[in-house]
């Protein structure tokens, strides 16, 4: 399914050349990729993110090896995208960057309109906490908090009190069915019911885009299609843009658009 | 949200949390027992002072401590009656001598010499035997807390103090000597002939002033009409007194230095726990920073785990204390905690737990919160 929804560079750019030289990377003959489309979706209006060219390299045994060539990445408002690709791929690498979690060496990050590739490190703490949601491989749930305390957080930080966080989280758990689990303590839940309460988290404060990362990888396959009809759900009530990053074939087919990487290029 | 955070996430992990609570209360208790046990030790130092019920000392020129005075001619108290706004001026002896013990033995006494019918230097509260034991012939009167030295003298008991015959006419309780010499009230003739001093020579004078007349302008006076003494208000020579022993025993530095030393353990042990549970938790920490906590909600989220760290085992710190001293607080050993420590102690420890939430934050700064993302 993968190779059916790739497209060529060519297809994408044209004929175009654009450059790409960050480093001392000589073997990249590379122009600006962007993810191939399968639907009619492309930058436009309802863009809420845009990435250009983005590189990023890390240094590993002394020797700079590129992780990101020259990429370039939209989500609109809405839409879900996958990132998929092997290990090592830079997948992660581009969901930090877009996710304002690691600086890009160059390249532009724009999310809706406003620039973020930029800003300075508690600058782009806010972009984080005002426009971005995040689901996490492996939850990252606070243990000490309780469920409803967990998905209250974002709310919190957002300056809501917490007894009013708290109600809208414990009606945020009821939709994702743990209303009876609004007391409890992560230690105490399954994994399948912590990754929801962790989606909880990432939507409650209505962010323009969720960021998961590999959201299924710890769930069984019930499970995880259970989690992934209910973040399509959850975003499109807030008609979010979604990048999910994974390598699990089973819930490709909750993808708007699937953008295969390797090599820190998309295919 | 944060207080909620903190905690929680405190309460989740109970065993660091007994284990810093441990330390605060271990420090907060150190603090208050062995400031306590100082002031109550020192306040021996100035204990004939404190009680004299005088406004002024007069002594020796350079007098320093109320147990060592040096003679001064008695003649002179007249010409300190003669300045006006002193009421009453009486001489005092203090010295040294030996009291005789059943066993043949002797014990070292220090001898306070009063005059009859002024309550100047009278520093003692008899508890047992004759208010007016000094009255009765050769009646002298001794602390109940001296009967272990003194072999438990009964009343009417008698001994000889410098080769005279005395009669333990009365006991009073808790006036006892920084020097644990016990004290020996008599009269102020009869001290003369216990020490074998100069019976024309006194230790000191006490004067009283009349209400409302400045004290220190007196001082001036007797100063400026007897060169030879010294002559200050009795709150300055119990002051004089005691930092005669911080100075020359380094009291001060000992005791200072057991309290330097659990507060260095509270800061330790407080430190400690918050940095271990930061280290249990640095994925957690990881995660908040990516989800937008700022920095400055980080230090608050971890400055307010120590203060919830702080206050309840400063709580229990101070309850401890207070209840130690209730039980243990004896006149040979006071523990005399004043209202100004316990919350002297409680700031200080405070600010030490504040400050060692320093150490966890150290360590959470260099969370980057990509790391969440790595698995």
């Amino acid at each position: 399914m993968l190779n059916e929804v790739s497209m060529s560079v060519s297809e994408l750019h044209g004929s175009q050349p654009v450059s790409f030289v960050p480093g001392t990377d000589t073997t990249a003959d590379a122009k600006p990729l962007d993810c191939p489309v399968r639907t009619s979706n492309s930058v436009g209006s309802q863009a809420v993110l845009v990435a250009r060219e983005i590189c990023k390299s890390y240094k590993i045994g002394g020797e700079q090896r590129w992780v990101l060539r020259s990429v370039d990445f939209h989500a609109n408002a809405g839409e879900c995208v996958f990132l998929s690709g092997p290990s090592g791929s830079g997948k992660s690498t581009l969901l930090s960057i877009i996710g304002c979690l690691l600086e890009a060496e160059s390249g532009q990050v724009t999310i809706m309109d406003r620039r973020v590739d930029n800003l300075s490190v508690a600058q782009r703490t806010l972009v984080r906490r005002q426009m971005i949601g995040f689901v996490f491989q492996r939850f990252q749930l606070i243990r000490g908090l309780s469920a409803q305390d967990n998905v209250a957080v974002p709310l919190t930080l957002q300056g809501i009190s917490l007894s009013e966080a708290r109600a809208r989280a414990g009606d945020l758990l009821r939709r994702v069915g743990l209303e009876m689990h609004r007391k409890q303590l992560p230690t105490a839940m399954s994994p399948g019911q912590c990754q929801r309460v962790a989606l909880a988290r990432a939507v409650i404060g209505s962010p323009k885009l969720v960021l998961a990362d590999e959201p299924t990888a710890a769930l069984d396959g019930k499970s995880g299609t259970e989690v992934m009809e209910l973040l399509k759900e959850l975003v499109a009530a807030t008609n979010s843009a979604t990048v999910v990053v994974t390598h699990d074939p089973r819930i490709v087919r909750y993808a708007d658009r699937v953008c295969e990487i390797e090599n820190g290029r998309f295919k | 949200m944060l207080w909620n955070i903190a905690l929680r996430t405190l309460a989740f992990d109970r065993g660091k949390l007994l284990a810093g609570l441990v330390g605060v209360t271990f420090s907060v208790v150190l603090v208050n027992i062995q400031g306590g046990l100082f002031i109550g030790l020192i306040q021996k130092a100035s204990l004939l002072v404190d009680h004299s019920n005088a406004d002024i000392w007069v002594g020796h020129r350079g007098m320093h401590n109320v147990d060592f005075p040096h003679s001064i001619p008695e003649r002179w108290i007249h010409r300190i009656r003669g300045i006006p706004g002193v009421e009453e001026a009486q001489p005092l002896r203090i010295g040294f001598s030996e009291i005789s013990l059943p066993d043949g033995n002797f014990e070292g006494v220090t001898v306070v010499g009063i005059r009859d019918g002024t309550d100047l230097g009278r520093a003692y509260r008899v508890v047992d035997g004759a208010v007016d034991g000094l009255s009765q012939v050769d009646g002298v009167i001794v602390d109940q807390c001296d009967d272990e030295r003194l072999f438990a003298p009964a009343i009417g008991e008698t001994r000889e103090v410098g080769g005279k015959r005395v009669r333990i006419a009365a006991k009073s309780h808790g006036i006892l000597s920084f020097t644990v010499t016990p004290y020996l009230f008599t009269t102020y003739d009869r001290a003369a002939s216990f020490m074998n001093s100069d019976p024309m020579m006194a230790s000191y004078f006490l004067v009283r002033v009349r209400p409302g007349v400045d004290r220190e302008s007196v001082c001036q006076e007797i100063r400026r009409r007897l060169s030879g003494v010294s002559a200050m208000p009795a709150e300055d020579y119990a002051s004089t007194s005691v930092q005669f022993w911080m100075t020359r025993t380094g009291i001060g530095l000992s005791f200072g230095a057991a309290t330097s030393l659990g507060l260095l353990v509270g800061l330790v042990m407080v430190a400690q726990t918050l940095y271990a549970m930061v280290l249990d938790r640095i994925s957690e920490f990881a995660t908040l920073k990516a989800i937008g906590m700022t920095e400055r909600e980080i230090i608050l989220l971890l400055g307010a785990q120590s203060s919830l760290v702080a206050v309840a085992g400063i709580s229990i710190g101070l309850f401890l204390a207070w209840g130690i001293r209730g039980l243990f607080s004896t006149p040979r050993a006071t523990i005399d905690i004043p209202l100004g420590l316990y919350l002297a102690s409680a700031a200080l420890v405070f600010g030490i737990c504040l400050a060692a939430s320093a150490l966890p934050y150290l360590r959470v700064r260099r969370v980057d919160p990509h790391t969440v993302l790595q698995g």
